[in-house]
């Protein structure tokens, strides 16, 4: 009788071992003061700030172990790297970045298309997309919120009728448009339909009245109903810009349907950052949860659970979200103010400037890492600012 | 869950007629009253303590109660499959007397790895009360079920209601491993 109780207890304790290792490691949240996270944002900006090139286009990535320069440009990540800065100024009380940001919307000003009835800009060596135009212009509504300065409204207007000009009868987005045919091309871009929306909201804040706020809602349904089924994703994507969208939106404007939605979106971005915090990269936790994601992907799951958390804030519908979506945001924070690269560490390699501040994957940095991760700290700071309060 | 998933995930979990098939009888092929009733009251006891403790356990493992739905209901779907391929229990010595109820009804045929992983996750999740509500009306029919003599209840009719609620318990894993992905 003693051999099968040890026999049993044994199954049991290397069970509930293998459940440890294999299916419920850990979540590590390191802990951290709205100081540090104010800080590293501010780095993350700092690197943005020092790599920016002669020509206003930024530096796109950097291999610091290989002590390389990526050659590659993307105008969708420019435009978002942008409107980062702007937002950093905005949310930061930051000015001094402000003339940065405005070398790299000179960069995008001095690419403009204007057709009839709309304008965008077109990135070198690509065409005119949906994506790069939308961050224009949400990085034009930022500079607006940060500067006060209405130089640039009629831009966004045009760069909003843009937007709407690649809008299908069923809120479907077209995310390029073709200069030879003068039509929108009938292509999908996997995050430019959020973006859109997400910029069109943004314009119903600065421009109320117009109807940019209307023009986002049959987006926001199609990418709440119709989007992944269309675009043959296997589950719901986790669309950061849908959540900016909802939150920008506000209660007032989601029907049950964008609720449901929005709960949706907290779950897949809670169990995003849930598994990221399980992960260590060593040992053999290195073997069952591979490394710490991108900081690009755990960046915009920070923006994604950050934004539902300023929606849940209006919304009663969300509110039993509330205590699991503060956990989250506070544990995003701690993992990727701990991840950043510091100034001791940056000292270690060749070129200490393209180092410091950012966050690498495997050893590389691209300009849209160190853009998610910066945006979804400003957005946590109103959180855990409440939080330190509260003591 | 409401009241009635969480005793279905009880029932299932504490396998009431599996555990039937494996508990000591008398010479009248009813189980032993005090050995099923002490082993029932021991497998309580153990559910009460990991439903009340979870929340400091599960702080103190550092997992969320979302995540650890997730690994409770692995640990079910392991179980479920178990009972689907093996529906009656090993044939495990008996010692005398009271002895009995702790081996082998408490623990391996009631206390069981499921039945563990399933009071931390409810215990966290749904609270203590209706923890122990649905997993006290789940001993309470394993009770009644002992209570019965075999005539009516032969090992066939025991094996198949085995099989049918290590079915019910894979789809429990499921639901609680899917409502842990979903929930934030």
């Amino acid at each position: 009788m003693a051999r099968r109780l040890v026999l049993h207890l044994a199954l049991l304790g290397a069970g509930l071992a293998g459940l440890r290792l294999a299916v419920v490691p850990a979540e590590v949240c390191p802990q951290v003061t709205t100081a540090q996270v104010s800080h590293a944002a501010d780095e993350a900006a700092a690197w943005m700030v020092r790599n920016i090139q002669e020509d206003g286009s930024y530096l796109y990535g950097y291999n610091r172990d290989e002590d390389e320069v990526s050659s590659q440009y993307n105008g969708t990540r420019h435009a978002g790297v942008t409107m980062s800065l702007y937002q950093y100024a905005a949310v930061a009380g930051r000015p001094e970045v402000i003339a940065t940001a405005d070398r790299g919307l000179a960069f995008m000003l001095g690419r403009l298309v204007a057709e009839p009835g709309w304008q965008a800009w077109q990135p070198p060596g690509e065409g005119v997309q949906l994506g790069s135009n939308a961050l224009l212009a949400a990085a034009l509504v930022m500079r607006r919120r940060a500067t006060g300065d209405p130089a640039y409204d009629d831009l966004m207007r045009g760069v909003g009728r843009f937007l709407v000009a690649q809008q299908q009868p069923d809120g479907r987005m077209y995310a390029l448009w073709d200069a030879a045919t003068g039509l929108a091309v009938p292509v999908a871009g996997k995050f430019a339909t959020g973006e859109a929306a997400w910029a069109l909201t943004l314009l119903d804040s600065v421009f109320p009245g117009e109807g940019w706020g209307e023009a986002a809602l049959p987006t926001l349904h199609y990418l709440a109903q119709h989007r992944d089924r269309d675009e043959g994703n296997f589950t719901r994507m986790p669309d950061h810009w849908a959540a900016y969208t909802l939150a920008e939106a506000g209660p007032a404007a989601l029907d049950q349907v964008l609720s449901d939605y929005s709960r949706q979106l907290a779950g897949y971005f809670g169990i995003r950052l849930r598994f990221e915090a399980q992960r260590r990269g060593t040992g053999i936790n290195l073997l069952l949860r591979w490394v710490p994601g991108t900081p690009a992907g755990v960046g915009t799951a920070g923006e994604g659970i950050a934004a539902i958390w300023r929606l849940a804030q209006e919304d009663s519908r969300l509110a039993d979200l509330l205590p699991n979506v503060e956990e989250r945001l506070a544990c995003f924070a701690g993992i990727m103010v701990t991840r950043q690269s510091t100034a001791a560490e940056a000292a270690g390699f060749p070129r200490p400037g393209l180092v410091q501040g950012a966050w690498f994957y495997r050893g590389y940095v691209q300009m849209d890492d160190v853009q998610h991760v910066m945006s979804a700290l400003l957005a946590a700071l109103p959180m855990l600012e409440t939080q330190e309060v509260a003591g | 869950m409401t009241l009635g998933l969480l005793v279905a995930a009880y029932l299932a979990a504490l396998n009431v007629a599996r555990t039937r098939l494996g508990v000591p009888e008398d010479e009248r092929g009813r189980a032993h009253p005090a050995v099923l009733a002490g082993g029932a009251l021991v497998a309580f006891g153990v559910i009460a303590a990991l439903a009340g403790w979870s929340g400091p356990l599960l702080r103190s493992l550092e997992i969320t109660s979302e995540t650890f739905r997730i690994g409770a209901g692995f640990v079910a779907a392991v179980a479920g499959g178990v009972v689907l391929a093996v529906p009656r229990p090993a044939a495990e010595p008996v010692p005398r007397g009271w002895r009995a109820a702790l081996w082998p009804v408490a623990f391996p045929l009631l206390a069981g790895p499921e039945v563990l992983a399933l009071a931390v996750a409810t215990g966290s999740q749904e609270g203590l009360g209706l923890t122990l509500g649905a997993a006290g009306i789940a001993l309470a029919a394993l009770l009644t079920l002992g209570f019965l003599p075999r005539r009516p209840l032969p090992d066939r009719v025991l094996v198949w209601a085995s099989r049918v609620l290590g079915a019910v318990l894979l789809l429990a894993a499921i639901w609680l491993a899917v409502d842990g992905i979903r929930d934030v």
